[in-house]
């Protein structure tokens, strides 16, 4: 187990150099740079101007010189700092990432809430009417852009009944009912949009653990219709569903992005895209990179609950 | 040794000959899957308004008149006209079109770049699939739209250019899958069986290995085309989509639609409908597709 | 549109009557800016941002500011909307008492007595603000690594603490721009001396004289501004003197999304939205009957700059034919619904005297504002090229407004056989492209006004943003001329010339300028829709305005 560990984390370097070293480089070949929004901030400028703000943010160095300074300072924890802000990116992570996380989290609980009785339901009723509908549902609210069901969800009981979300952030250890009152619509907006893939993925383990033996023994021995659900399909049906969660975790933040823009939601996201449009380079390199690392970690972790779950797995 | 045994073909496809295969299939689908047939029918109206688009729509996309601005519904003007007096069905129209290609292409190349890392990685394995499949991971770490956002604006918004990111993006995380069925194809006795005789590793690959994971690709086709359709509403949303005057469903919804949501409602109207009831109508199918065709895929992404 | 402006004017006279009420203490005050999109982008002065002002301008104060007695709501005729001016009649000394001149190169400022600072643990102790801090304040931005401009304050040869409470400042020669450049302008803020010691870029190290301090800060969310109950400044209402300020806290809310701003202001989130394209104004109106309201002409001039320094832009005629061939008028009637100028850019009309209304202008300008699709044709004969050409345009993706026009133009310009090659572009690449000189033919953008003399200034050789590139010795030399002037009826007189030259010469296509809108809930009170007492500055006017919690509360909100 643990070599199997320390294999699975050893491979986990030369992807995230590989990614490190594309971000760094690439944000640096975009058109239109920092020094030039910077000088745009006033009035007039002269090309001695601009060798002067290159050479305080350090950015006079051959792009290489810049690169292995960043990654030194990856190695002892500094991700830099902002070039606008001038704060620690690290901080500035620190304010942002467990306000997304909470929000993935929030989803992913309303994902499973709708995506599991569905797919249950679907899987035993295949092919039926309700099979339709209920799949439908869940379909429907992938195929509506994410943005578009937010504005109608923001607009129309504003104009119907003066009510909005509430568009406040409060942590949620000062408050948590405050927290969720901000937090719970794009929540549930981003768990419906997620739960597509979910109901899908369980209805076909459903599927199949149904048609297994040992589901028909069970049936043969007259074991209620539900309680055979319950205990025995259902739980078989899970394991795949634990994997899932690692599939959707990058989706998450992605698709967290629109609705904290929306909702008003201070997280990664916005200031992900805040940073690419201001070309905060080191901000941008540091999302990248401590998310990617996140990622990877939960996959891993979903891999070994999985090994762990199945004894089937474990022995391999 | 004849092709049928040589090559373990899926049932749906048995019946010899492309015409009566597909025949066969689409009755198949019809009985069976009666929601997916729907999903299919709606994807071909789609289809077919996107290739006539030029001779369906009654006025140019950029034709602007400002004395019939923001005009409601009408005979003259089916889905109304937008704030520069552009007739909406004409852009709908013109948007499917610009959907299509987009969609097509990228959903083309993610294919093409998923089938051969796919073929790559399951078939020669050993160094080169461990090397591959940690490329895949290190891209697949990232989450799509963050990579979206990143790449798009280091090469900046355009048609090109989402085409590429988006059929990349796609093809390396669906080659995963294709890895898989080449696996299982290259596993199956009928390779062993080619191999034992002395065929080339070309040939094998062209005869047995691509024709087999077939139903795989047509499949993720089909699927992405969706996704591609929805990803590209999101990046309009942000700034990063194909950029005005061109007038894609999700450029529309997402600008003047939202714009003028008060003004003229119907302008995100349309454009929200056709992307909502296309995507929706492509994964339907999608799923029947996958149901019928390939059961190894079940409930993937 | 006639009655349109009927009935704002009707708001306009409900709002004035309440200021007659007695005022409260009390209560937060959300408020969406003019930039409601947008975070502070350094609380560093040393950073040179163009928002600053807007952001710490809440807790630094300047040594001038408007004195907003004058605005049009207390009876005065300014409207507190330009973006970096005041004129000198509506200036009032802020932390300077008063002001003189000893002799032609020496200005000696007096500051108010007994100001302080209001401390901050591990910055500073609460003590009082002297000359040393205003001298400090200048040389920390004066010695920026990100200073705009060598020879910005070049017209200095220095600063000097005479004593505790007197900054003198030594001119090698006359600057009409004296006051905004150092007084009311983007780079003024006046700190204490110990903000050397400590990390200036860290929002809790922020310490002001000012009506608030910055109490939290969450970068994209939210800037808390809590009262300062020390404050020195006083309003009077009613004949009575009140200290300020009236409200307990102040909220800046950063919101991106214009759909959710909007819906903010619907459910009185906030209190005030500054920034309402006059799109949404008729259906919030409908919905939200009991809001008050004031527009504001948009303080950036709007155009597609020509790139003088090439053909076939060189060539006056063609510049001239191609405004003829855009049909202004319509644009402003249909486009923008009759929420527009025709013409008010470089001067805007808030620019008093320096502003001269188009009628009044020579036939030569009124000419560009008419549609005149055949004598373009006509133009362009002339000019050797009648069978039209086309061009490439940049156009920032930032600008939906924009974004939406360019089409409209590139139909108006195709009646006379020209062509636009439209190339969106996203914000920092869009810049870049007019930064190093990379841009064009065409360029379409749109340009602040800043105050009257800056606005022209930027046509001279080798500005950044002369997109134009418009280059005239002559002009270059007048120019200098303006801003050693001393009177300012000669200033005035100048800058209507060469402002007349600019528009007859056509560097761009003129196009018009926008209406916003402000909307505030009925218990925002001493209010107006006034935007900035300085340069992006809006903290003296939060200062003063109250909130009448009970009508909130019988209004169903709490």
């Amino acid at each position: 187990m643990y070599a199997y560990l320390m294999r699975r984390l050893l491979a986990l370097v030369p992807t995230l150099f590989f990614a490190s070293l594309i971000v760094f480089i690439s944000m640096r070949l975009i058109p239109g740079d920092v020094i030039d929004l910077m000088l745009a901030q006033n009035d007039i400028t002269t090309g001695q101007d601009r060798a002067r703000i290159e050479a305080a943010l350090g950015l006079d160095q051959p792009v290489y010189v810049q690169y292995f300074r960043w990654i030194g300072g990856v190695l002892t924890g500094d991700l830099g700092s902002s070039l606008w802000q001038n704060v620690p990116v690290t901080e500035q992570l620190g304010a942002t990432l467990p306000i997304t996380f909470e929000l993935g989290l929030l989803s992913l609980i309303v994902a499973l809430t709708v995506a599991l009785p569905i797919g249950v339901y679907s899987a035993i009723r295949q092919d039926t009417a309700g099979d339709y509908v209920a799949r439908s549902f869940s379909l429907l609210m992938l195929a509506v852009p994410g943005f578009w069901l937010g504005t109608l969800v923001m607009v129309f009981p504003s104009v119907w009944w003066r009510w909005a979300p509430e568009l406040e952030y409060t942590p949620f250890l000062e408050d948590p009912l405050a927290n969720l009152a901000h937090m719970i619509v794009p929540a549930i907006l981003l768990g419906l949009s997620m739960s597509a893939v979910t109901m899908r993925m369980t209805r076909t383990m459903m599927l199949e653990v149904l048609r297994q033996d040992y589901i028909r023994t069970a049936r043969a021995k007259g074991v209620g219709e539900w309680l055979l659900i319950a205990r025995h399909a259902l739980r078989n049906g899970l394991i795949p569903v634990v994997t899932l969660i690692g599939l959707q975790a990058p989706l998450l933040i992605g698709g967290a992005v629109i609705f904290e823009q929306i909702f008003v939601v201070p997280g990664v996201g916005l200031l992900l895209l805040e940073a690419v449009f201001q070309r905060d380079y080191p901000v941008v390199s540091g999302v990248f990179l401590v998310v990617g690392v996140g990622v990877l970690l939960i996959n891993l972790l979903v891999d070994i609950s999985y090994g762990w779950l199945d004894p089937k797995v474990r022995r391999q | 040794m004849t092709e049928a045994v040589l090559n373990p073909v899926p049932p749906a496809l048995a019946p010899s000959g492309a015409a009566g295969r597909l025949f066969a299939f689409l009755r198949r689908l019809v009985r069976e899957k009666p929601l997916g047939a729907a999903g299919g029918a709606i994807f071909l109206v789609f289809l077919f308004c996107g290739i006539f688009a030029d001779f369906l729509a009654p006025y140019g996309m950029n034709e602007t008149n400002l004395e019939d601005r923001l005009q409601p519904p009408s005979l003259e003007y089916p889905l109304g006209t937008d704030h520069l007096g552009r007739d909406v069905l004409s852009r709908i129209l013109i948007g499917a079109k610009l959907s299509m290609i987009v969609s097509f292409l990228a959903a083309g190349i993610g294919t093409v770049v998923s089938l051969v890392i796919g073929v790559l990685s399951g078939y020669l394995g050993g160094k080169t699939d461990m090397i591959l499949q940690r490329g895949v991971d290190a891209w697949m770490t990232f989450p799509d739209l963050v990579l979206l956002i990143v790449i798009i604006s280091v090469v900046g918004p355009g048609i090109p250019q989402i085409v590429i990111v988006l059929g990349l993006l796609y093809g390396i995380a669906g080659s995963r899958i294709v890895r898989g069925a080449v696996v299982s194809v290259k596993e199956s006795m009928y390779t062993h069986a080619a191999q034992s005789i002395g065929a080339r590793t070309l040939h094998i690959l062209v005869r047995h290995i691509v024709p087999n994971v077939m139903p795989v690709l047509i499949v993720l086709f089909t699927t992405r085309i969706g996704a591609v359709i929805l990803t590209e509403a999101g990046l309009s949303f942000l700034g990063l989509g194909v950029p005005p005057p061109e007038p894609t469903w999700g450029a529309m919804l997402s600008g003047t639609g939202r714009t003028y949501m008060y003004l003229g409602p119907w302008l995100a109207l349309a454009p929200g409908l056709c992307l909502t009831i296309v995507v929706y109508a492509i994964n339907v199918y999608g799923d029947a597709l996958r149901d019928l065709l390939d059961p190894r895929m079940r409930g993937s992404r | 549109m006639r009655t349109r402006s009927v009935a704002l004017a009707g708001l306009m006279t409900l709002a004035t009557t309440g200021a007659a009420e007695t005022p409260q203490y009390g209560g937060t005050l959300d408020v969406g800016t003019v930039v409601v999109t947008l975070s502070a982008l350094s609380w560093d002065p040393l950073d040179w941002t163009w928002k600053s002002n807007h952001d710490y301008g809440m807790v630094r104060e300047q040594l001038f500011a408007g004195n907003l007695d004058k605005s049009v709501r207390k009876g005065g005729h300014y409207s507190f909307h330009a973006e970096a001016y005041l004129p000198s009649e509506v200036m009032r000394g802020e932390l300077a008492e008063r002001w003189v001149w000893e002799d032609d190169r020496t200005l000696a400022v007096h500051l108010r007595r007994g100001v302080m600072f209001t401390g901050k643990p591990g910055v500073m102790e609460r003590r009082e603000l002297t000359a040393h801090d205003v001298v400090f304040s200048f040389e920390y931005v004066d010695g920026s690594p990100k200073k705009a401009q060598a020879d910005y304050w070049g017209y200095l040869d220095a600063v000097e603490a005479r004593d505790d409470y007197t900054v003198v400042f030594r001119f090698n020669q006359y600057n009409a721009e004296w006051p905004y450049r150092y007084g009311y302008g983007f780079q003024s803020a006046i700190s204490p001396r110990e903000l050397a010691e400590v990390d200036a870029k860290d929002w809790r190290n922020v310490v002001g004289t000012g009506p608030f301090t910055l109490a939290n800060y969450i970068q994209g969310h939210v800037q808390a501004y809590e009262r300062n109950p020390d404050y020195w400044d006083t309003e009077t209402v009613g004949g009575e003197r009140y200290l300020i300020p009236f409200v307990d806290e102040v909220k800046y809310r950063i919101i991106k999304d214009e759909a959710t701003f909007l819906t903010a202001i619907r459910t009185a989130k906030i209190d005030i939205l500054e920034s309402i394209r006059w799109i949404a104004v008729d259906h919030l109106k409908e919905t939200t009957p009991e809001l008050q309201w004031a527009r504001w002409l948009s303080t950036t001039g709007n155009f597609v700059a020509l790139r003088m320094d090439q053909p076939p832009f060189d060539d006056v005629r063609v510049r001239r034919a191609l405004n003829l061939a855009v049909n202004q008028r319509e644009i402003v009637d249909l486009f923008y619904g009759g929420h527009a100028e025709l013409m008010a850019y470089p001067q805007h009309p808030e620019f008093g005297g320096y502003f001269q209304p188009l009628d009044e202008m020579p036939e030569s300008v009124q000419e560009l504002f008419e549609y005149k699709p055949a004598r373009a044709r006509e133009l362009l004969e002339e000019a050797g090229a009648p069978e039209g050409f086309s061009f490439k345009v940049q156009v920032c993706t930032c600008s939906p407004a924009n974004m939406d026009l360019i089409p409209l133009l590139d139909s108006y310009l195709a009646e006379v056989g020209v062509r636009m090659e439209i190339e969106p572009m996203e914000y920092a690449s869009f810049l870049s492209r007019m930064t190093t000189l990379t841009h064009g033919p065409g360029y379409f953008m749109n340009n602040g006004h800043t105050n009257p003399t800056t606005s022209i200034r930027k046509f001279i050789r080798g500005h950044k943003w002369n997109p134009a590139l418009y280059a005239d010795a002559g002009f270059d030399a007048d120019i200098d001329r303006l801003m050693q002037m001393r009177d300012e009826k000669d200033r005035i007189a100048l800058t209507r010339k060469l402002t007349v030259k600019l528009l007859e010469e056509a560097p761009s296509i003129w196009l018009p300028t926008v209406y916003n809108y402000i909307a505030w809930w009925p218990w925002v009170k001493n209010y107006g829709g006034e935007l900035r007492a300085g340069a992006v500055r809006p903290g003296p006017i939060y200062a003063r305005l109250w909130i009448d919690q009970e009508m909130k509360r019988s209004m169903g909100f709490d």
